[in-house]
């Protein structure tokens, strides 16, 4: 290559020096150690007692029903859809990284990708809880499936909620499958590294007799690109249909055409501010900090930096298409988004979402951990708040001011909420405990030795 | 390998002999349309701003997708990138050929007939964003800012070139971004100014992306067709292979998806909601023969294109690619006349031999110009960093 | 000497090169049924030892247009013909309403495929394989690289493919138990 031009320099994907050995006693020793760091226990600790108060809050909703959260007429829809909605944003990103990274062969995503994958399923778990929640009578949830009954009654296919179960349904077993794909390999490094017998057996009966044959690997590695490419479209769907859950109905603020792209932006956006909050604390706590370098967070500070633009873009035309329109209530709605009872959530959004996060066009703040931390739980936050903007403000003023009313949530609406981040923390706890929070053979691909030389023909 | 991107003799002589055809049919082209403007003006404005817009498309996408290529680098982009730049520096001409639009504005849009207006209390209420001289305010601004982005483009790349420097790759990487906004914010605003308001009580917020969508559709399948134009010819012969036509392919195919993608979400929101201010901009569309037009839409611009491109064997092949690409512009011609033409006939399907003439007319003449552009400049950026990567992609 | 039968001889190498370049000799030295055991996937051993496209994509395409089929024939069944229901004037057969579903049912039937055609064709779940009985092969999981000639290939000869593969260059040749 001429001297005269280098490309900018960038840290490296993986920090020079290790070796196929090192990469896979360094990720597997984390499961397989018999001793449990204190971080973990009390960090367990603390979100299985979260999960506790998910279980009261479910189990008192069961016994009183659902007014016991704020949700009354005319806001139908509190924090169960608010909290749904953030949720499987979350779980966006997880599949972003898995199949869209991997179609555009972005080798960097190797450190990240299995534990992202395992935080969209916890996420889909957290998120698949409220609809059913919700539903008021949620032991009757499998009324939901189309199935042959003694009523004669079907699902009625022109509802957006019902195209949500099918959605959220499939989306969390393609999900299930790909994690599960991508885990075999390393399954089986854990069957051949662990000394116990019992979890040489368990990851054995898991790994199914995974033996790293060529001829396995070539039809593994094809399974793995149709898998990312049926993911692809599929996590854009997902979304799709949540926004869809909104738009098709008539309530201004919730029908219009611009919702399907910009809730997808918006999943992405949060989703990997969620990765980012979780990888931080994790490569500090394992010192991993050589298999998840600053590229990986300077990489997913600019995908935030330009989802968030076209989240911000899709605030704009809202704004600007409601003056447009002049339609009085489309215009009345946003206003009352800017300047009404919620306009400080409004605003709170707006700073979250849209003013903090262009600072992340500067490199220094990319460079910044501690910056890029509290970036994404700003972001994080903002998201939250955004759905809580579209949900309740385009609720609480009906079309008739009779009907107007306001969203107070209760405790309960907090402790639910409280209980699902525990059900997620701690779902994530055990995943790093017993499984390899970081796929060890595709890091094993992209070490420099991985390259094959051979002689010219 | 050769270090010599320059345009061969033989490869001038190819691209001058396909200059000087398409200038002579797009002017003849052009010489009856201008005839049609005195027969029937209102006719031919309507053709003209469904050509225009088409044109306007190759040359705004070329601009996104380089912008584009930019900040997520890649193979794809470095053999592309001298059509790219190309076409983006035709923006005056496509100044220039806006004037008949400007000029008929009175005649093309309703909201710009004062009689219609003030019968109507909406369009009274629109009236402070839709009228003419704020119309021509914002058309000068966006012609404008697409200007100043192409020619940044063009003298950090010609920089690069020269010095083969560092900071130049930075430059362009540093306007990347910010470009990019300012396009998605003009297109946008061009859109709705341009298509939406012929029909000016309808609105919706997807329409911006939409335009945009198919944007990148008829800029990739036009660089597509003349990435492979340039593939039989030294010195891009020696450069192009199976890979990087495959990579085009898969983007082509994205990008179909994506227009198939937003044109679908706009269609199930409004045809759910069934509201009395949107449905009627569909409703035009699925009545009096539109509909068949647009069922020919989802055949021939989603249904066949995807189906044929999730072939890797089509993807990697020169030929069949091209027929593709070629077969999209033309039905990007045929979607924006299904986004214009049944404005002006509810009632009934309406053809017009200008509706075919003006695209005709307008590729000609803009093919001719870009040629020339193309054959200014040397076919790979010399002094990219990323080079050798590209030229080695297997 | 009348000794127990045996699976092959598997050797083991270092990097992955070596390893394609043994994997060319043994091909080129007639041997037919051979495997290689590598701890991440090597596109080259694919070129190496032969290795055709397989099937999978087919099953997949399959898969999706069943899924597709059945998730839209679902809807029109139970909304046209089976409980016919007027909602909001809209037509008893709304086409745009019944693309998402079926887009959702496609994905998942393909997806589904996807995972159990691979299984299938991998011949998995096999939780024995001769291979396993080689003690060294633990590395197979962690860095070391394998190939086995199988005693079934007619080329095959205890000491004559040994000494073949120690002529390659291998940090060890191990006999695999049957």
């Amino acid at each position: 290559m001429s001297g005269s031009s280098t490309p900018p320099i960038q840290p490296p994907v993986l920090d020079p020096g290790q070796t196929f050995g090192s990469v896979t006693d360094k990720i597997s020793s984390i499961v397989l150690t018999k001793r449990t760091p204190l971080v973990w226990l009390v960090g367990f600790g603390i979100a299985f007692s979260l999960t506790m108060l998910l279980l009261y809050s479910i189990g008192y909703l069961v016994v009183k029903g659902i007014g016991i959260w704020g949700v009354n007429v005319p806001i139908g829809w509190g924090f169960d859809i608010v909290n749904f909605v953030w949720w499987i944003g979350i779980g966006h990103a997880g599949t972003l990284i898995s199949a869209i990274l991997l179609l555009l062969r972005q080798t960097w995503r190797n450190s990240i990708n299995r534990f992202a994958e395992a935080m969209t399923l916890f996420a889909v778990a957290c998120a698949g809880l409220y609809p059913v929640l919700h539903l008021g009578r949620p032991w009757l949830m499998y009324w939901l499936f189309p199935y042959p009954n003694t009523m004669g009654l079907w699902p009625q296919f022109r509802s957006p909620l019902v195209w949500d179960v099918f959605a959220v349904s499939t989306y969390a077993s393609v999900s299930l499958l790909f994690w599960f794909v991508g885990l075999i390999p390393d399954l089986a490094t854990l069957r051949d590294r662990s000394k116990k017998r019992f979890s040489r057996f368990t990851y054995g009966i898991l790994a199914m007799g995974w033996r790293g044959s060529a001829r396995h690997w070539q039809v593994y590695e094809t399974c793995s690109l149709l898998l990312a490419g049926l993911a692809t479209p599929l996590v854009v769907s997902v979304h799709t249909v949540v926004s869809f859950d909104f738009a098709v109905g008539l309530i201004p603020g919730w029908h219009t055409t611009i919702f399907p792209p910009y809730f997808v932006a918006g999943a992405i956006y949060s989703g990997f501010a969620m990765v980012m909050t979780l990888a931080i604390p994790l490569r500090k706590i394992y010192g991993l900090e050589g298999l998840i370098t600053m590229r990986h967070l300077q990489n997913m500070a600019k995908v935030m930096l330009a989802t968030g633009l076209i989240v911000a873009y899709g605030y704009m035309v809202e704004a600007f298409m409601a003056w447009y329109s002049g339609n009085p209530y489309e215009r009345y709605m946003i206003w009352n988004r800017m300047t009404g009872p919620y306009a400080m959530g409004y605003w709170a959004l707006i700073f979250c979402n849209v003013i903090a996060p262009q600072t992340l066009w500067f490199s220094k703040v990319r460079n910044s951990v501690p910056v890029l931390f509290a970036m994404s739980i700003i972001v994080n936050i903002g998201m939250w708040l955004e759905r809580f903007i579209i949900v309740v403000t385009s609720l609480h003023r009906d079309f008739l001011p009779s009907s107007w009313g306001m969203y107070h949530p209760t405790a309960w609406d907090w402790s639910t909420f409280l209980g699902t981040i525990g059900l997620f923390a701690a779902l994530l706890f055990l995943f790093v405990r017993f499984l390899p929070m970081i796929s060890i053979f595709e890091i094993r691909q992209i070490l420099p030795q991985a390259e094959v030389t051979e002689p010219p023909k | 390998m050769s270090r010599d991107f320059d345009v061969s003799p033989e490869l001038a002589r190819d691209i001058g002999r396909l200059s000087s055809r398409a200038r002579i049919v797009g002017g003849a082209a052009l010489m009856l349309c201008v005839f049609g403007a005195f027969v029937s003006p209102d006719q031919f404005l309507r053709s003209y701003l469904v050509g225009y817009m088409l044109v306007l498309g190759v040359v705004l996408g070329s601009l996104a997708i380089l912008m584009l290529h930019q900040l997520t680098g890649g193979a794809w982009g470095l053999v592309i990138r001298r059509i790219l730049e190309a076409a983006v520096r035709t923006v005056p001409l496509m100044a220039l050929l806006f004037l008949p639009l400007a000029l008929g504005v009175g005649r093309l849009y309703k909201w710009a007939d004062p009689a219609l207006v003030s019968g109507d209390p909406l369009l009274r209420i629109k009236s402070a964003y839709l009228n003419v001289p704020f119309f021509m305010g914002r058309a000068v601004l966006y012609f404008a800012a697409w200007y100043l982005l192409a020619s940044l483009m063009n003298k950090y790349s010609a920089e690069q070139d020269a010095a083969g420097a560092n900071p130049a790759a930075e430059k362009l990487q540093k306007l990347a971004g910010p470009g990019l906004l300012v396009y998605g914010g003009t297109v946008t605003f061009a859109a709705i100014d341009w298509i939406m308001s012929l029909d000016p009580h309808w609105f919706s917020t997807i329409f911006g992306i939409l335009v945009m969508g198919g944007q990148a559709v008829s800029a990739l399948a036009f660089v597509i067709v003349i990435t492979v134009f340039l593939a039989r010819r030294k010195p891009m012969c020696d450069v192009i292979t199976p890979a990087h036509l495959h990579d085009l392919g898969k983007l082509m195919f994205a990008f179909v998806m994506l227009w198939a993608y937003f044109s679908f979400s706009q269609l199930l929101i409004i045809w759910s909601a069934n509201l009395p201010e949107e449905i009627p901009w569909y409703l035009r569309r699925f009545n009096h023969g539109w509909q068949w037009v647009g069922l020919a839409i989802i055949v021939f611009h989603f249904a066949l294109p995807f189906v044929l491109l999730l072939s890797r064997d089509i993807k990697r092949d020169n030929r069949r690619l091209t027929s593709i690409a070629l077969w999209l512009l033309v039905m990007r011609c045929v979607d924006l006349f299904f986004l214009v033409a049944p404005e002006f006939s509810k009632d009934s399907f309406a053809f017009h031999w200008l509706d075919p003439m003006a695209p005709i007319g307008l590729g000609g003449v803009w093919l001719s110009s870009f040629l020339l552009q193309l054959k200014k400049r040397a076919l790979m950026p010399v002094h990219d960093p990323h080079l050798e990567e590209a030229l080695t992609r297997p | 000497m009348i000794s127990k039968p045996i699976y092959g001889l598997i050797a083991e190498f270092d990097n992955p090169s070596s390893l394609v370049a043994a994997a060319r000799s043994a091909r080129a030295a007639g041997y037919r049924k051979l495997d290689a055991y590598t701890p991440f996937p090597v596109e080259e051993l694919n070129d190496a030892l032969d290795l055709h496209k397989n099937k999978l994509p087919l099953l997949v395409l399959i898969g999706g247009l069943l899924g597709c089929l059945g998730g839209y024939g679902l809807e029109y069944w139970t909304t046209v013909i089976a409980y016919p229901l007027n909602v909001g004037g809209r037509p008893l057969h709304s086409i745009p309403s019944f693309i998402p579903v079926a887009f959702e049912t496609t994905i998942l039937a393909a997806a589904v495929t996807a995972v159990l055609g691979m299984l299938a064709l991998n011949g998995l779940p096999m939780p024995y394989h001769p291979v396993f009985n080689v003690e060294r092969f633990a590395l197979a999981s962690r860095s070391r690289f394998f190939l086995c000639i199988e005693a079934a290939d007619p080329k095959f000869d205890r000491e004559g493919t040994a000494k073949f593969l120690e002529l390659l260059g291998p940090r060890e040749v191990s006999e695999v138990a049957e």
